[in-house]
C-alpha cells in the first residue's frame, strides 16, 4: 500500500514538474483539444454535411409507443438503439443535432481522460476513437438510404460513453481493503458484461475487456511472479469465459438473430446481400482498438511536451486527412439530398435552382427531381430541355453499392407522378428491407391521403404524432383527411391528386424501373385535363416514341386549339419531320414561333456543316452545345446514349 | 400474462425480464379505478375501440381491454348478475385484471355482461349507455397462429410464424426467418397447418434459403423437398387428411401484378395450378388433378377424410400454352367454383369431381374451403375474381349449408373491407378469419361466434393487452389457423432442421 502510495507521489510529482517550467499552465491543452476538435466537427459534420445529418434524421424513426420500446428492447443493445433513434431526431434541426453530438464527444473526452488519468498533453490521444466515429457519420454517401440501424448517427457515439462509464474502477474509491476491491473488480467483468448485455450489445463486451485491461494493472504489494502470473490469467480467462457466455446465455432462446450473431450485435456491419464494404466499418475497428488502449494511455509520462505536441501535429493532421478523404463529398449525392428535400417541401423554385446549379452530368433522379418542379410549375414541355439532361448512367455512383430509384426515392417520384399504389409499394417494401422511417410514414399517409384510404392515414398520422419533430406535420394533415376538399388548396396535394384522378388504370409490375414505368405509362395516357395532357406530352417526347408523340400533338391539339404549342413541343414537331423524315404529316395547323422556326434552321445549317467536316457524334455534340443545347433538337441528337432508370 | 413473459419468446433474459415484472407490479399497485360521483347520461353507446359492443364472446377468451379516443380518462364498470368490477382511471385505456375477467365469464357462461362507460374530458365526466357482452357456453380453442409480416409485397426479409395464447396474451415465436437469413437474400416461410387442430401433426414450407417443407409426423421433425419432376412447382396450399398421414397440396405457378389506381393494390394470380397428396410414411406424391384448363387450388379435407375439396377456375389460353401476359390482360376471368371429389382411403383413388358451389354464374371467385366438423357447413372466401380475396375490398367471408344448398347469413361478420381465409374451431362453434376492416391495409383476426341454430354473430377483433396494439402495429397477422395446443418443437430445431439437406420425395 505505501508503495502503492509512493509511485503515487512519484508520479504526481512528475506530473508537476515541468509546469514550473514552462511559462502556461498544461491543464489549459485539453480545453484547447476539445475547442479545436469542436470545430473540426462542426465543420464537416454541420457545414459539410448538414443535409446529409437532415436526411439521416429523416430516414430514421423513434416514436414514445411502448411497442417501439419493446421492438428495440427484444434485441441486444435495444436501450443504445432506443436512446439513438430518439437523439438523432434532432438532426431535424441540424445544427442542434450537430450541438448535441459534439457535446456528446467532449463528454466522452472527459470521461476518459479522467477515468484513465491521462495527463493532459497526452489527452489528445483520446480524440482518435471520436475522430473515427466523426468519419463514420460522413463517410456515408449513398449507404445512408440502406442503413437499417435508425440510431446509427448516435449510438456508437452513445455506446462508446457507456462502455467507458461502466468501466470506471469505482471500487479504487471504495473504503475496502485492496484484496476486496480486487474481488470486486474480478465480479464486475463478468457483471457489467451480463447486466448490460441486452441495453448496450457489444458495448458492455467492450466495457468487461476495458475493466479486464484496467484491473491488469493492478499490482499489489508481496504479490509474487506466481501470483501475478495466476492473477492475470484468471483475469483474462474470466474475460474470455465473460464473452463467450454471457452472448449465448442472453440470446439462447431469441429467435431474432443468426446463431453466429450474438457476439456481435451492436455492431455496425456493412453489409448488403452479397456485398459487405469494411472500409466503412474501419472507424468503429479504430474505436474499439483504442478504446482498449484508454487504460494503458496513463502510463505515458507527463512532462515531455515537445514530444507530445510534436505527436500531436502529426495525429491533428492525420485525423484531418482521413476526415477529408473519407468525407463523401459527391456533387450529385449532396445535391439529389437537397432537391428531395424541396420536392417534399413543394419548394419547386429551390428545386429548380438546384438543378440550373449542377455542371456536370447529373443522376436520373435529379432529372426526375427536376421534372416534377416543372410539372407543378406548367413548364415541362416549354422548359424541360434548357436545363441539363446529361446523366451518369444509372447504378453508377461513385461508391460500392450502386443503388437505383427503386431503392432511393422511388416512393416520392411516383406520388408526385399521382402513382399513389406504386408509391406505396415502393415505400412499404423499403420499410421491409431498411426499416421504417419519418419520411416512409408521411409518404405513405399522403398516399392514403389521396387515396381516399381514411383509416390508413389515421393509422400513420397516429404514430407520427407520438415523435418530437412530426407531430406538427401530422395535426397538419388531419385536416386533409377529415375534409378531402381541403387538399385541392394544398401544394403538397394539388398535383398528384390532379394526376391521380386523370391516370390509366393498368396492372402491371415496375421491375425496379422506376423511370421508365412512369414515362411508358403516361406516353400512352390519353388525357382531357391539360394539364396532364402536358405530362403525357413531356413523356412522351423524353421516350422518343413517334407513334405516342404525335397522337399527343393530336390530343393536345384538340384540348387546347387556340394556344400555341410549348416551345419544346414546336422544336420536337420540326425536328421530327425534317430532320427524322416523319412522312404524312401536316404542319399547317401549327402556329410556329418565329424564333423557334429561326433557330431550327440554324441547328439544322449547322448541324449539316459538322457532318459535311466529317465530325462524328460526340464532336458534333459538344460543338453545338453552346448554341443550341438548351434545346430539344441538341438533346435528341447529343443525348442518344442517356439510359432511364 | 404479463409483458415479460412475450419477452421470453423474443429473447429477452430471464433476468431483464424478473426486473421489468417487478417494476410493473410496482406500477400496477399504484392505483384503482373508481366511478365518477358527478356525471352527465348521455343516450349513446359508447364509441369504443376496438368494438366489443353486443358481440359474443367464447368464456375461455382474455380480456376485452378496449379504449375510448379524444379522451382523457375512462372508467368501465363490469356487471354480471348484480356483481361488479370497475376499471380504467389512468388514461384512456381499459384492462381488466386476467383472474378478475376469468371469474368474471365463467360466471357469465350463456349470460351477459353488462358494460358502463364514463370518460371524462376537460374535466367533465360523462356515462354513456351500458352496452352488452354476450358469453357463450362453448369454448374457443385456445390456440391461434399466424404469419407475421409487414404489408409488403415482394420482399421477405421479416417473417415469422408465432402462436398466441386466445385465453390470455402470451405470444411465442413458432419460427422467425431472422434466425437463418437476414436483407433480400431471406427466406420465405409460408403455408403452416394442422392436422385435426393438434400439433404433432403440421407443416410449414420454407422457400428461397434453405428450400423444403418442415413437417412434424407424430412429433418427429422431417425437412422434405415437396417438388418432382411432374409437378409444376413444389407444393403449395395443403391440408392434413383428418386421419391419415397424407397431407393434400396444390401445386402452382404464382404470379403477382400492381394496379396503378384500384385500391386492391395488388392482384395475385395462379397461370397454372394442379393438385396433388403427399404421403409422409411412403414419401410418396400422387397426382390428384392437372387438367391444363383448370387450374385448382386450396385442398381441404372433409373432417371424415371421404372428401377432398378444393376450388378450381377454368381457364384456356389463346394460344395454348401458358402465356403470362395474356393472363395479366384477362385476369378479371380467372373466378373460383368450389368442388369436391370422394376419396377412397383403402385405393388411395378419387372420384370424379362435384360442384358445391357456383360462384362464377354469379360473376364471383370462391376460394379457400373449410368443412365444419359435422359436415353440414362449407366456410369459404368469396370475391369478384382471383384468389387472394385478402386484398379485394368486396371479398367477405361466406358460408354454404351443403344440407339445404343455401348460403347462410354472415354479413353480421363481414365488413366494407376484405375479409379471407375462414375457418371453425374444433367444436364448429367458432369462426376465425382474417380481415382488413381495421385501416384496408392491415390484415387482423376476428372471431365470430356461430350458434347451433345456424346463425352468425357479430364478429370481434383477438383481444390483445394493451387495445391499441393493432393500432399502431405495422405488421399483418394473417393466415390464422386455430389449434387445440402449442406447437411443441422450438424455433431452435426447425433452424436446424433447415440446414439439413431436404428428403427428396419419390414418385
Amino acid at each position: 500500500m505505501k508503495k502503492v502510495k509512493e509511485q503515487k507521489e512519484t508520479r504526481a510529482k512528475g506530473n508537476s514538474q515541468p509546469s514550473r517550467q514552462i511559462p502556461f499552465s498544461k491543464s489549459i491543452l485539453p480545453v484547447f483539444y476539445s475547442i479545436a476538435f469542436a470545430v473540426l466537427a462542426w465543420y464537416f459534420l454541420y457545414v459539410r454535411n448538414a443535409d446529409t445529418m437532415f436526411f439521416m434524421q429523416d430516414r430514421g424513426w423513434w416514436n414514445s409507443t411502448q411497442l417501439f420500446w419493446d421492438s428495440c428492447m427484444s434485441l441486444p443493445g435495444g436501450l443504445l438503439s432506443w436512446t439513438g433513434a430518439y437523439l438523432t431526431q434532432f438532426f431535424y434541426y441540424p445544427a442542434l443535432g450537430c450541438a448535441m453530438l459534439i457535446l456528446l464527444w467532449l463528454v466522452t473526452f472527459g470521461l476518459a481522460k479522467w477515468s484513465f488519468k491521462v495527463a493532459d498533453e497526452w489527452s489528445f490521444l483520446l480524440f482518435i476513437p471520436l475522430t473515427a466515429l466523426l468519419c463514420s457519420d460522413i463517410q456515408l454517401g449513398y449507404w445512408v438510404y440502406i442503413l437499417k440501424a435508425v440510431d446509427y448517427v448516435f449510438c456508437h457515439s452513445l455506446g462508446l460513453f457507456a462502455a467507458l462509464l461502466l468501466s470506471v474502477p469505482f471500487w479504487r474509491y471504495l473504503p475496502a481493503k485492496e484484496q476486496t476491491q480486487r474481488w470486486i473488480a474480478l465480479s464486475w467483468i463478468p457483471l457489467v458484461a451480463a447486466l448490460c448485455y441486452y441495453p448496450l450489445g457489444i458495448y458492455a463486451l467492450l466495457a468487461a475487456a476495458i475493466v479486464t485491461i484496467n484491473n491488469s494493472k493492478l499490482k499489489i504489494k508481496n504479490d509474487g511472479l506466481l501470483q501475478l502470473f495466476t492473477f492475470h490469467f484468471s483475469l483474462f480467462a474470466l474475460l474470455l469465459l465473460t464473452l463467450w457466455l454471457v452472448p449465448l446465455l442472453e440470446t439462447s432462446g431469441t429467435t431474432m438473430m443468426r446463431p453466429e450473431q450474438p457476439w456481435t450485435y451492436g455492431f455496425q456491419f456493412f453489409e448488403l446481400d452479397t456485398l459487405r464494404d469494411r472500409s466503412f466499418e474501419a472507424p468503429f475497428y479504430i474505436v474499439f482498438a483504442a478504446a482498449f488502449l484508454f487504460p494503458f494511455l496513463g502510463k505515458l509520462k507527463a512532462g515531455k511536451l515537445l514530444l507530445s505536441q510534436s505527436l500531436m501535429v502529426v495525429v491533428g493532421a492525420g485525423m484531418f486527412f482521413c476526415l477529408a478523404v473519407r468525407d463523401f463529398d459527391d456533387y450529385n449525392f449532396h445535391a439529389e439530398l437537397r432537391m428531395q428535400r424541396g420536392v417534399e417541401e413543394c419548394r419547386w423554385e429551390d428545386v429548380l435552382r438546384e438543378a440550373a446549379k449542377v455542371k456536370g452530368p447529373v443522376t436520373r433522379e435529379m432529372v426526375m427531381f427536376r421534372d416534377i418542379a416543372l410539372i407543378n410549375r406548367g413548364e415541362l414541355c416549354s422548359k424541360r430541355y434548357i436545363y441539363n439532361n446529361e446523366s451518369i448512367p444509372p447504378v453508377t455512383m461513385s461508391d460500392s453499392i450502386h443503388l437505383r430509384i427503386a431503392d432511393q426515392a422511388a416512393d416520392l417520384i411516383y406520388y408526385n407522378y399521382g402513382e399513389t399504389i406504386f408509391a406505396i409499394r415502393r415505400a412499404i417494401e423499403r420499410c421491409m428491407h431498411y426499416g421504417f422511417s419519418y419520411y416512409t410514414m408521411r409518404m405513405l399517409t399522403q398516399c392514403a391521403i389521396v387515396n381516399g384510404e381514411a383509416d390508413n392515414a389515421r393509422k400513420y398520422l397516429r404514430l407520427l404524432s407520438r415523435t418530437t419533430f412530426q407531430k406538427k406535420w401530422a395535426d397538419e394533415m388531419l385536416r386533409y383527411v377529415n375534409d378531402r376538399k381541403l387538399m385541392a388548396e394544398n401544394e403538397r396535394f394539388r398535383m398528384p391528386l390532379r394526376l391521380y384522378n386523370e391516370g390509366s388504370e393498368l396492372v402491371g409490375i415496375d421491375d425496379k424501373y422506376v423511370e421508365l414505368t412512369i414515362m411508358k405509362k403516361w406516353m400512352y395516357s390519353m388525357t382531357n385535363d391539360p394539364v396532364a395532357q402536358e405530362v403525357a406530352l413531356g413523356c412522351a417526347m423524353m421516350m422518343r416514341d413517334r407513334k405516342c408523340f404525335w397522337s399527343q400533338v393530336q390530343q393536345h391539339y384538340n384540348i387546347n386549339p387556340e394556344t400555341p404549342f410549348p416551345t419544346h413541343v414546336q422544336e420536337a414537331m420540326l425536328f421530327e419531320v425534317y430532320r427524322m423524315n416523319m412522312q404524312g404529316v401536316n404542319l399547317s395547323f401549327v402556329k410556329f414561333d418565329e424564333r423557334v422556326v429561326e433557330r431550327y434552321k440554324a441547328f439544322e445549317a449547322r448541324l449539316n456543316q459538322y457532318l459535311s467536316q466529317g465530325m462524328n457524334e460526340k464532336q458534333i455534340g459538344a460543338a453545338l452545345r453552346p448554341e443550341f443545347g438548351d434545346t430539344y433538337m441538341w438533346d435528341y441528337y447529343a443525348l442518344r446514349q442517356v439510359q432511364t432508370n | 400474462m404479463n409483458k415479460a413473459a412475450r419477452y421470453i419468446g423474443m429473447g429477452f433474459s430471464s433476468f431483464h425480464c424478473l426486473l421489468i415484472s417487478f417494476v410493473m407490479l410496482l406500477l400496477q399497485g399504484c392505483g384503482e379505478a373508481s366511478i365518477p360521483s358527478s356525471y352527465t347520461q348521455s343516450d349513446a353507446e359508447p364509441d369504443i375501440w376496438p368494438d366489443y359492443r353486443d358481440v359474443t364472446i367464447p368464456p375461455n377468451i382474455a380480456p376485452l381491454n378496449f379504449m375510448v379516443d379524444s379522451v382523457d380518462d375512462v372508467v368501465a364498470e363490469l356487471n354480471i348478475a348484480g356483481s361488479k368490477q370497475t376499471y380504467g382511471g389512468k388514461d384512456n385505456k381499459v384492462q381488466i385484471d386476467e383472474k378478475e375477467w376469468h371469474n368474471m365469464l365463467s360466471a357469465a357462461k350463456g349470460k351477459s355482461l353488462s358494460v358502463s362507460v364514463y370518460t371524462k374530458k376537460d374535466g367533465k365526466w360523462l356515462a354513456y349507455k351500458p352496452f352488452a357482452i354476450h358469453v357463450a357456453e362453448e369454448e374457443v380453442d385456445p390456440y391461434v397462429s399466424y404469419r407475421v409480416l409487414p404489408p409488403s409485397f415482394v420482399g421477405y426479409d421479416e417473417l415469422s410464424i408465432r402462436q398466441r395464447n386466445l385465453t390470455n396474451f402470451e405470444e411465442t415465436t413458432i419460427y422467425n426467418n431472422r434466425q437463418i437469413s437476414e436483407g433480400l437474400e431471406g427466406q420465405c416461410i409460408n403455408c403452416h397447418s394442422y392436422q385435426n387442430y393438434g400439433t404433432k401433426n403440421m407443416m410449414f414450407h420454407m422457400r428461397f434459403q434453405h428450400p423444403g417443407t418442415m413437417i412434424v409426423n407424430d412429433g418427429e421433425l422431417l425437412f422434405v423437398n415437396l417438388k418432382d419432376e411432374s409437378m409444376i412447382s413444389a407444393a403449395a396450399y395443403n391440408s392434413w387428411h383428418p386421419s391419415l398421414p397424407i397431407i393434400a397440396f396444390s401445386t402452382d405457378h404464382t404470379m403477382q401484378s400492381f394496379h396503378t389506381r384500384v385500391l386492391s393494390k395488388v392482384e395475385v394470380m395462379e397461370s397454372a395450378s394442379d393438385l396433388v397428396i403427399y404421403d409422409i410414411k411412403k414419401n410418396r406424391v400422387q397426382t390428384v388433378l392437372n387438367d391444363s384448363a383448370e387450374f385448382e387450388l386450396f385442398p381441404s379435407w372433409s373432417p371424415d377424410g371421404k372428401w377432398l375439396y378444393y376450388c378450381s377456375a377454368h381457364y384456356e389460353y389463346e394460344n395454348g400454352y401458358e402465356n403470362t401476359e395474356e393472363l395479366l390482360q384477362r385476369y378479371k376471368s380467372l373466378q373460383y367454383n368450389l368442388y369436391r371429389l370422394s376419396f377412397d382411403a383403402s385405393t388411395m383413388s378419387f372420384g370424379e369431381p362435384e360442384l358445391v358451389y357456383d360462384a362464377v354464374s354469379q360473376d364471383r371467385s370462391a376460394v379457400q374451403p373449410r368443412v365444419s366438423q359435422d359436415g353440414r357447413y362449407v366456410l369459404f372466401a368469396e370475391g369478384p375474381w382471383g384468389l387472394f380475396h385478402i386484398w379485394h375490398t368486396t371479398a367477405d367471408v361466406k358460408m354454404l349449408d351443403l344440407q339445404t344448398g343455401r348460403l347462410v347469413e354472415t354479413r353480421a361478420m363481414n365488413s366494407p373491407l376484405p375479409e379471407s381465409y375462414p375457418s371453425f374451431s374444433s367444436n364448429d362453434r367458432w369462426i376465425l378469419f382474417e380481415s382488413r376492416r381495421d385501416d384496408g391495409n392491415y390484415t387482423r383476426t376476428y372471431l365470430a361466434y356461430f350458434d347451433k341454430n345456424g346463425c352468425v354473430h357479430k364478429a370481434f377483433e383477438v383481444p390483445a393487452e394493451d387495445p391499441e396494439y393493432f393500432r399502431l402495429l405495422l405488421r399483418s397477422w394473417s393466415r390464422p389457423e386455430l389449434m387445440k395446443e402449442p406447437v411443441r418443437i422450438s424455433p431452435k430445431q426447425f433452424y436446424e432442421k433447415a440446414l439439413t439437406e431436404p428428403i427428396k420425395v419419390s414418385k
